[in-house]
């Protein structure tokens, strides 16, 4: 089979460490240079409407780092028998199935998140970056490199969401996983003195403003200009 | 790579198969997890009537369903007030959800006695639950009156997708505290209930059927006055029938 | 009129893209021209128009709990839901083929317009958000037709408003690091802003 012999350069060499230099890489680069939110802009969808607190956001992240990696994985284990005419829903079928595992795995030993998070779990089989990285990685390499590529994406993905929620977090809401912050702060101030929360913040024009200036900030310093 | 249709079919049945298996399976594992997290979680709003939050989130879940079970004495009710024992239908089989989309008179109505430990003829309170919509989506809660069937003991409010930081306040303790004495029917014996009012900030001490409102969320402040006022109207018949054989009792 | 108001809360209020932040990646990458964004705006309409009611049809009766008592009443007690997901993916992924080969078929003009964004719809987050949310809130037949309809106008005006914008965009001096997405991105807070004064209308 064509995909095989495609594949042969990898295979001459076996003796390849756990964790090379390549692989390393396939890990680190989709985190600044190459990431799936700012550069290739992918999976900005489901990620947003849970970035009002840092609790769901985290659980969201390590949702999504599970199930891109996995499905890159297993979708590399598959790759030579899948018939290309339905690849694509094949690699549907496997991502929402992996991504049902999750919800129920919630439902039944996190049931606050899973009220919490509720249909945006099920999105991330829509998630882009899921489909992109099977459709540009997992189908033409080995699972354990597609296993790293799919952690490295999802690991850009989940720090940006991040750094969305905590500012979301703390600028609405005043706190940082839940911890008031704000009112801390305030209380070393005196009794009179109040910082004030943005409302604004917590809507999704909050989301959008964030992450349009996250994405200035890291693009001017990585010096990428989209035309 | 072209497969034959054989081939194709074959694939598909087989991955159909075997993804099946996984789910099916996976769902039957969890079931029982999942059941006894969904009754948890509908225990501990109902408890959040009457005990504070901060209580109910260090309590462990043996202690929930342990208060629970010692606590609260479900029953059912119908729209005329008269308890409902047939069909085996049971207070906790009853969603208030479902039974919102019918009509008031084919609904069941659980009622949870809330009574001292061990002693069910020392009521406390009784909660009852109810339901609406607010600003997004569905909003829900329970109310607890005390013995007089007139004074909220305590209110406990959720939601599905109001506005975090505006709407969605109602599940904070502060908003919800602002009911407590308050009172739904006047000296008269008309149904009021209790109003959320629009803005913050005021003081609505000296009216026992208005509260201060969340300033930006005046409509599921409304949805939650809704609510209340038509979950109330509902209980109405049942809660009458109470406070009459009482007064019969007291003669 | 509930219907009505639904379908107006639908289009203005709970706006996919701009509540539920839904179908982004579509929307960033295909609004920079008014002509696409209106071809796959219209695509968007049409397939969550059609598959939100036809999901409903299948939660009705195969996956919600009791779905099956018109089998046999002894199956009252299954609960299929845990098959949402796959099942839902599945037919709008078969909907989106056959609309495709519908559209070809019929009308050949459309489908020149149409038919390079339908596979990209395959995977679009709104259709499936608009099934879950269809499921999650227990719409009827015809307010999930409404409710379809109306997300995928919310999502056409969206993304033709952005598109509109980002045509005149190209006479502005943008500075270099908020190219392209990131000026996208503060556009659509901004539009957002506009959008929430809608909140709160009830007809």
């Amino acid at each position: 089979m064509s995909a095989e012999i495609a594949e042969k350069p990898l295979v001459a060499k076996p003796a390849e460490p756990l964790l090379s230099k390549r692989r390393k890489k396939l890990v680190t680069d989709p985190l600044i240079d190459d990431n799936p939110v700012t550069v290739q802009v992918l999976g900005i969808c489901s990620a947003l409407a849970v970035t009002t607190q840092m609790k769901p956001t985290l659980v969201m992240a390590i949702s999504v780092i599970f199930v891109v990696a996995l499905s890159n994985f297993a979708i590399s284990l598959m790759r030579n028998t899948i018939p290309s005419r339905i690849r694509i829903i094949v690699q549907l079928a496997v991502v929402a199935t992996l991504v049902t595992l999750v919800s129920e795995f919630l439902k039944a030993f996190s049931y606050d998140m899973y009220k919490e998070l509720s249909v945006f779990i099920g999105l991330i089989i829509t998630n882009c970056i899921v489909m992109g990285r099977l459709e540009a990685f997992a189908m033409g390499n080995k699972p354990y490199d597609s296993m790293l590529d799919g952690l490295g994406s999802a690991l850009g993905y989940s720090w940006i969401i991040l750094t969305v929620a905590f500012f979301r977090e703390l600028w609405g809401s005043g706190s940082v996983f839940g911890v008031p912050v704000f009112e801390y702060v305030s209380s070393l101030f005196g009794p009179d003195f109040k910082l004030a929360t943005n409302g604004l913040m917590v809507t999704p024009v909050g989301a959008f403003i964030i992450l349009g200036l996250i994405v200035w900030v890291q693009r001017t310093k990585t010096g990428y200009v989209e035309h | 790579m072209q497969q034959s249709n054989t081939y194709i079919i074959v694939y598909s049945a087989v991955l159909t198969i075997i993804l099946g298996l996984l789910l099916s399976g996976s769902a039957q594992v969890l079931g029982p997890w999942q059941r006894d997290a969904i009754a948890l979680d509908k225990k501990k709003q109902i408890l959040g009537a009457v005990i504070s939050a901060e209580k109910i989130a260090g309590m462990t879940p043996e202690d929930v369903k342990a208060f629970y079970a010692s606590r609260i004495s479900p029953i059912v009710v119908d729209i005329s007030g008269k308890e409902i024992t047939e069909g085996g239908i049971t207070a906790e089989k009853v969603e208030i959800a479902k039974d919102y989309k019918k009509p008031a008179e084919e609904r069941a109505y659980p009622v949870y006695i809330f009574h001292a430990e061990g002693k069910p003829d020392q009521i406390e309170s009784y909660i009852f639950p109810m339901y609406g919509a607010g600003l997004w989506d569905a909003i829900w809660g329970y109310v607890a009156l005390k013995t007089d069937l007139n004074t909220i003991a305590g209110i406990t409010l959720a939601h599905a997708s109001e506005t975090p930081g505006l709407g969605a306040r109602i599940t904070e303790g502060k908003v919800q505290e602002r009911y407590i004495d308050k009172k739904i029917f006047d000296e008269s014996g008309a149904l009021i209930a209790v109003m959320m009012q629009k803005g913050e900030g005021k003081n609505y001490d000296s009216d026992a059927h208005k509260v201060d409102g969340m300033s930006g969320a005046t409509i599921t402040g409304n949805g939650v006055n809704t609510m209340l006022k038509s979950y109330m109207g509902c209980y109405e018949a049942y809660i009458k029938s109470k406070t009459a054989s009482k007064a019969v009792a007291i003669l | 009129m509930e219907l009505f108001n639904l379908g107006i809360r639908s289009i203005f209020i709970d706006n996919m893209i701009f509540a539920y932040f839904l179908g982004m990646c579509s929307f960033l990458a295909v609004s920079k021209k008014v002509s696409t964004a209106v071809g796959l705006g219209a695509a968007v309409v049409f397939v969550l128009g059609v598959t939100v009611p036809f999901n409903w049809i299948l939660n009705e009766f195969v996956l919600k709990e009791g779905a099956l008592t018109w089998i046999s009443a002894s199956m009252a007690t299954i609960d299929l839901s845990f098959l949402r997901f796959i099942m839902f993916i599945a037919i709008i992924a078969g909907i989106v083929q056959l609309v495709e080969m519908v559209v070809e078929k019929f009308s050949p003009a459309l489908y020149g317009q149409l038919g390079i964004f339908l596979p990209l719809i395959a995977v679009n987050c709104a259709i499936l958000g608009g099934c879950l949310f269809m499921a999650q809130r227990d719409y009827t037949l015809a307010e999930s037709a409404v409710f379809g309809f109306g997300s995928g106008f919310g999502f056409m005006l969206a993304i033709v408003l952005l598109a509109a914008i980002r045509e005149r965009l190209k006479y502005s001096m943008v500075p270099n690091g908020l190219k392209g997405l990131g000026i996208t991105m503060l556009l659509t807070g901004l539009m957002g802003i506009a959008f929430m004064s809608f909140m709160g209308i009830d007809l």
